[in-house]
């Protein structure tokens, strides 16, 4: 299968929001996982790979499509999944199926109707296939979305931050789904939850403002910070202090306590316990390195 | 608290682009806007600034712009639902109140701003260059500001109560879209109110209102007199605006501060919960998705058909169906044509009433649904999902197309049936599916499609639903403009011209070929305006203009460039060929060119206009009409006197000036040379080389050909026609200047230099009391004419028939005349039914019966036997009464209803299809007119044809009121005296609605020009009084005389000079008797306004 390979991909605003700064990435089948904070661009550089936004430079190619070139034969091989989206409220889902799997080239009846059934089942919207959208839970539309992305087969699927709002049990659903699919094809899962990309992905990338800090394995990832990160727990108004002497890449609370997560090369001593990196760890020390 | 909502709104307000959008938008419309209410209206002498018209216009653009008000009015709570800020709001301790308040007078003070825009753009349009200050009183600021603040507030704060309330309770959006429409829809309903008072009371725009209120106002009056702040205009006014205060109070209480209100939960649906269990490990069909041509086509129809249901299920448009067949049924209850008779639901009577009726529907669905339509997905959030989709851009805007075509059809097969349901419900079962068909899906659909394209183009151009919706309006409103301005040619007035009237007789005729070359020719330049749409749709989140536009031409695949490239391809060869029709084929000349060829015509020939030339005294013709070639030919001679007391050097032939006439071999039985030199003006002048002395006659022998060739860019000829051809011997040459290619219109010679033209001259102008008519060729002639035409139709004209076989497939009439007629007379010729009768005229000396003959269309059979009765009874009393019938026969022929009028020539009676044949008479109610007219056009047997009258001021009142009074005289019989004086109220009402609208000073009757209000209506009910007075038998004599000693023909005693109204008034005033020589006076020689 063809990887995605992104080359030196740029975008800036009209306000002057520098959105991507030679963006590169090369991303093979399977699960991709896109990481960063708020803000960072994942959903401008997302929109830009679906064509649904210009970049202002840079290449970006799909086996033997160049997708800023030709839109129209990449769509033709994509799935999106936007971050937020909306329903015709009084249609079915297997209307509204129906009526994307048009849109996407399905154009004969008796297949078309196999296809959203066998789809419908596949998100276990199948008993409800006949009610309105406009009653859907948001585990439910998001299902329903993923469906409508799986249509026609694609090559290349984007799913941008498809499990804010779902409760814990849906998102287990969800993230089966997104693996099985991810077993023929490209997925680039857009997220600021670490524990997502730690689930699923077999390659990943860490963008802020703009750049790409960080790409490569998950496990390769947190190799690099291994044996460099120490954990210690203090009083609430002690943080400051710490903050001026260590590198603090994050802090938290735990049964009202602060806890702190520092990077050192050297044990930074007196009651700091040294312990396995986290995706998190790398995370956070990439986002407050910048 | 609530002066903070107050501002708030304001200054959202004023930040947002549709205010300053909706503010230019009426400003600018406000500039025209009395050109554009008043359009086709004459308003004579009140001036273009006084306050009663300028109320009428601030009435109608605010009714007409009420969806601006609900914009602005309708979203001020709704909005904080759309954008989900509600609950913000609602948290915190605001009283319902001051929410409510603060956004109500804010939004309001917003409107008033907006709609401030008519008085300001009202005001700039009194001082426009164009302006001819001839039609306006001098400036007074408050003509304006008064009708502002109490005709089109009050109408403003209803609107704004109403919209603000359903805003606020429906949170819905498309509820706010129509609810502008529903005023308007209340507007017209109560225009189906029948009773004066309460329609006028009902009306929201106050219209109506204004008309009573104004009804008994003199001229001065409306020029002077504001808006008055009583009577029924205060009730009015209470009513609406007291309606306005109640649906505020209901609104305030019904209105609850909460952001979800629950509904009764039965209505919800219970959603199965889906399982959580066991994921469905079935792998996914491998379904290869296609994109070919064939993959498009059904992508195509597929998505028109989805997206054309989406718009039949939304509630808002079965409102605007609804409120469509609703008005239809109100207003189409009477098929009123002319004089107040209904006429039979014929089909395209029926198909005319629907057309007119629900083209307004039709422009509302095309406005609002087009927007709708190209911003759906965009509208749920729906877009970036739409927009990753391999669909193409182009078959994307087409599928949508389609589907508001297909809409379009859809209504208007219901409406067809709505219309078959109102003729069975009539008792009328002749329906005509091709007709009904033809009517929507020729004449209308075409046009729906240009404007759907162009309404779609401006969605995507502007990117914006509302400034989409405006620009559409604003386009169609321009279209209109510039059709007044003189752009006239079809290939640049967009979407090109409308079909003729269809006929009974003659279908469609030619007209319809340039019609479909024309609309073939915007349909392509449509369709590339839809390519050009496709490219600049928004796909995704790039909304700029120039951006959407480069990436979407990037993004053309190779078929959609080479569809292009055939569109443009075939657009050239349509706009090619239809500019080979009209204008190498055929010359078009602009309204400008024109009116500068009869300007130059008028500076350069003026001179010869009483030169003399030689009267007419016989005419000998052979004319071959061609229908199915629209062609003829005739090969004539005239014999011509010299009735002069000079010598005639010279012959000035005028030939018709058409450029597909020709007019060849004029030869004169003596050597002549010709000068060419204003043959520009298709003028010559032969020099005789013997002058023809004083009672010398000479010959003089024609061909004139006419052969179309082609199409014309706005063919209006309706002379020689598939089936229904009729013209008359105007179109043959003429002798010396002709008046009538003179500029008519008083604005137009002014605009050259040239005083007003007078219509008549003055009844001592020594020149016209010799003519009988404008520029008359003749004193009277014989006519000998050889008519053939293509079998089967029938060819006719004056004289008797001598003659008639058939050759070839061609059938030759051979008509010949027995006596002197006057030079008129009509070539007439069609597939006809006829209806022969005969009777012998009561005061007819010689015992000889008379030929009645109706040559009529197939179907037309409902009044033939009013029209032969009336055609008996009329011969019967003008024979006894005035003087004997002098032919032998009287016909009367059936012609299409392109023109509609009757009219009377030497012993045939030429009558519109559209005047009396499909009059539905109900004797109960209504006045009988079809015998009515068909009296008074055989009185002009006599009156016109043995009687004529000079060409001078009084000339109709001896022409039109005496048939008028003669045809009373016959109706008087028959009927009793209620449907008299219900014709005669006719009369009356005809008249005052005239005066009000003529620019001129009221003359007295007899010094009447052209004024039809005078010589018909007014004139109708002076003789009606006149013989109440003096008694009918004295009338009788008096013209009875009058007629003996001003006869045409066969009067050795006749003056040389033709009659004028100061001889007829001499007869009136030699029977009646001193005591009521007054009446004479009054009725006829002084401004009587019959109050």
């Amino acid at each position: 299968m063809d990887n995605l390979i992104i080359t030196n991909l740029s975008k800036t605003y009209n306000n002057g929001v520098k959105a991507l700064q030679n963006v590169s990435l090369q991303i093979p089948k399977g699960m991709f996982g896109l990481l960063g904070p708020n803000g960072a661009g994942k959903s401008t550089l997302m929109r830009i790979i679906a064509t649904l936004q210009e970049a202002d430079a840079g290449v970006i190619q799909l086996g033997n499509i160049n997708v800023r070139e030709h839109h129209h034969e990449l769509r033709k091989v994509l799935g999106y999944l936007p971050q937020q989206f909306g329903v015709y409220p009084k249609l079915s889902p297997e209307m509204l199926l129906d009526h994307l799997a048009v849109l996407k080239g399905i154009i004969h009846r008796a297949e078309r109707k196999e296809l959203v059934q066998a789809l419908l089942h596949k998100v276990n919207l199948f008993e409800v296939r006949k009610q309105k959208l406009g009653g859907f839970s948001g585990g439910m539309k998001q299902r329903f979305g993923i469906a409508q992305a799986l249509l026609n087969n694609p090559k290349l699927l984007i799913v941008d931050e498809p499990t804010a709002g779902l409760d814990p049990v849906e998102r287990n659903r969800f993230y089966n789904l997104l693996s099985e699919v991810s077993e023929q094809t490209i997925v680039i899962l857009s997220t600021h939850i670490v524990d997502d990309v730690k689930e699923l992905c077999t390659s990943m990338a860490i963008i802020n403002q703009g750049n790409v800090i960080v790409q490569g394995h998950p496990l390769q990832i947190m190799e690099n910070l291994n044996g460099r990160v120490y954990e210690k727990t203090i009083q609430k108004n002690e943080l400051g202090q710490y903050k001026k002497e260590y590198q603090v890449i994050s802090d938290r609370l735990y049964l009202g306590k602060q806890i702190i997560h520092v990077i050192s090369y050297t044990h930074p001593g007196a009651n700091f316990k040294p312990i396995e990196a986290s995706l998190e760890d790398v995370y956070m020390s990439q986002i407050t390195h910048a | 608290m609530w002066y903070e909502f107050f501002t708030f709104e304001i200054k959202y307000r004023l930040k947002r682009p549709e205010t300053y959008v909706f503010f230019l938008f009426l400003f600018l419309f406000s500039v025209v806007g009395v050109e554009f209410v008043f359009q086709g209206i004459e308003l004579g002498l009140v001036g273009k600034n006084s306050p009663l018209v300028i109320a009428k216009t601030m009435g109608a653009i605010t009714g007409l712009s009420m969806i601006i008000a609900s914009m602005i009015m309708g979203v001020p709570i709704l909005r904080d639902f759309q954008y989900g800020i509600a609950s913000l709001i609602y948290v915190n301790p605001v009283s319902k109140s001051s929410y409510l308040m603060g956004r109500f007078l804010g939004s309001f003070v917003v409107l008033l701003i907006i709609f401030s825009g008519v008085l300001w753009g009202m005001i700039l349009g009194e001082f426009m260059p164009w302006a001819d200050r001839s039609e306006y009183l001098p400036f007074q600021f408050v003509n304006y500001l008064q009708p502002f603040l109490w005709v089109a507030f009050p109408l403003l704060f209803f609107g704004a109560s109403v919209f603000f309330v359903t805003g606020a309770l429906s949170k819905k959006l498309m509820v706010v879209y129509t609810q502008g429409l529903i005023i308007f829809v209340l507007f017209m309903l109560t225009k189906g109110i029948t009773n004066e008072t309460l329609q006028a009371l009902l009306d929201p725009f106050s219209l109506t209102t204004l008309s009573k209120v104004s009804k008994e106002w003199s001229v001065n009056d409306r020029n002077t007199l504001l808006i008055p702040v009583s009577g029924i205009m205060l009730l009015n006014k209470l009513f609406w605006v007291g309606l306005g205060l109640a649906v505020l109070a209901i609104g305030y209480f019904r209105f609850q501060l909460v952001v979800l209100i629950e509904k009764s939960s039965n209505k919800k649906q219970k959603l199965k919960s889906a399982a959580h269990s066991g994921q469905n490990q079935k792998s996914l069909p491998v379904i290869i998705p296609v994109y070919h041509w064939k993959a498009q086509f059904v992508q195509l129809f597929l998505n028109a058909w989805f997206h054309c249901q989406s718009i039949l299920k939304l509630t808002s448009f079965w409102a605007i169906i609804v409120c469509c067949f609703v008005i239809i049924l109100v207003n189409s209850l009477s098929l009123g044509t002319s004089y107040g008779v209904d006429s039979y639901p014929t089909t395209y009577l029926i198909i005319e009433e629907l057309q007119e009726m629900s083209l307004y529907f039709f422009m509302i669905i095309l406005a609002f649904y087009s927007g709708e339509i190209m911003w759906k997905e965009k509208d749920v959030n729906l877009d970036l999902i739409h927009y990753s989709s391999p669909l193409s851009s182009f078959v994307n805007v087409s599928s949508r197309f389609l589907a508001l075509l297909l809409i379009y059809a859809i209504v208007m097969v219901s409406l067809i049936v709505g219309g078959i349901l109102f003729q069975t419900l009539h008792g009328y079962y002749q329906y005509e599916l091709d007709v009904y068909f033809f009517g929507f899906f020729l004449e209308i659909f075409p046009f729906l499609a240009l404007y759907t394209m162009a309404a779609l183009f401006f969605q995507a151009l502007t990117g914006n639903k509302f400034i989409g919706i405006l620009a559409t309006i604003a386009f169609a409103a321009i279209n209109v403009a510039i059709g007044i301005f003189g752009l006239e040619h079809v290939m640049i007035n967009f979407g090109g011209q409308s079909l003729a009237r269809y006929s009974d007789m003659n279908g469609y005729g030619h007209f319809l070929t340039g019609y479909l070359w024309v609309k073939a020719y915007w349909v392509l330049f449509g369709t590339m305006v839809l390519i050009l749409t496709s490219i600049l749709m928004v796909r995704g989140k790039e909304t700029k203009l120039k951006k959407r536009f480069t990436r979407g031409l990037a993004q053309m695949g190779k078929p959609l460039i080479t569809f292009s490239l055939v569109c443009v391809g075939l657009f050239l060869v349509a706009g090619g060929y239809i500019f080979y029709n009209t204008n190498v084929l055929n010359e078009f000349w602009t309204d400008q060119q024109k009116n500068s060829f009869r300007f130059e015509y008028e500076q350069t020939l003026k001179q010869f206009e009483y030169t003399p030339q030689p009267k007419i005294v016989d005419v000998n013709l052979i004319i071959d009409l061609f229908p199915s070639e629209r062609a003829y030919e005739i090969a004539g001679t005239y014999v011509v006197t010299n009735s002069s007391p000079t010598p005639i050097g010279e012959i000035h032939i005028q030939k018709l000036i058409e450029s597909k006439v020709r007019l060849t071999d004029v030869v004169f039985d003596r050597v002549v040379t010709p000068n060419t030199r204003f043959e520009k003006y298709d003028y010559t002048i032969y020099k005789l080389g013997q002058a023809l002395a004083p009672g010398d006659s000479m010959k003089m022998n024609f061909r004139q050909t006419f052969r179309p060739d082609g199409f014309e860019s706005n063919d209006s000829g309706t002379d020689v026609v598939y089936n229904g051809t009729f013209f008359d011997n105007a179109v043959l040459p003429a002798f010396g200047y002709q008046r009538k290619i003179e500029l008519q219109d008083a604005a137009d010679r002014e605009g050259f230099g040239l005083a007003p033209r007078l219509y008549k001259a003055s009844r001592d102008d020594q020149e016209e009391l010799h003519n009988a008519r404008t520029g008359s060729d003749s004193d009277g002639i014989t006519l000998d004419l050889l008519i053939s035409t293509e079998t089967p139709q029938t060819a006719l004209t004056s004289g008797d028939l001598i003659g008639q076989w058939t050759e070839n497939n061609r059938s030759y009439y051979h008509y010949k005349t027995d006596q002197r007629i006057i030079n008129f007379y009509p070539f007439v010729s069609a597939n006809y039914e006829v209806l022969r009768d005969s009777c012998m005229p009561s005061g007819n000396s010689q015992q000889d019966y008379v030929d009645l003959e109706i040559y009529y269309q197939e179907g037309h059979e409902y009044n033939l036997s009013r029209m032969m009765e009336s055609m008996k009874h009329s011969l019967d009393y003008y024979s006894t009464n005035f003087s004997p019938y002098q032919y032998r026969q009287l016909r009367i022929v059936e012609f299409p209803r392109y023109r509609s009028f009757a009219q009377s020539l030497p012993s045939i009676i030429p009558f519109s299809e559209a005047t009396g044949f499909v009059m539905d008479i109900d004797d109960h109610k209504g006045v009988d007119m079809v015998y009515y007219i068909t009296a008074h056009e055989v009185a002009h047997q006599w009156w016109g044809l043995q009687l004529e009258a000079a060409n001078v001021q009084g000339q109709h009142m001896i022409l039109e009121t005496l048939a008028q009074y003669a045809a009373m005289m016959v109706f008087k019989e028959k009927y009793p005296d209620e449907k008299v004086q219900q014709f005669l109220q006719l009369q009356l009402d005809d008249y005052r609605e005239a005066r009000l609208k003529s620019s001129k000073e009221e003359v007295p009757l007899a010094l009447v020009e052209n004024e039809s209000h005078l010589y018909y209506n007014k004139g109708a009910i002076s003789m009606y009084e006149l013989q109440e007075r003096i008694g009918e038998d004295h009338v009788n004599l008096a013209l009875q005389h009058f007629l003996e000693d001003w006869r045409s023909f066969n009067n050795p005693q006749k003056p040389k000079r033709y009659s004028t109204t100061m001889d007829l008034i001499q007869y009136f005033r030699e029977v009646a008797p001193d005591s009521v020589q007054y009446v004479i006076t009054d009725l006829f020689e002084e401004v009587n306004s019959l109050e």
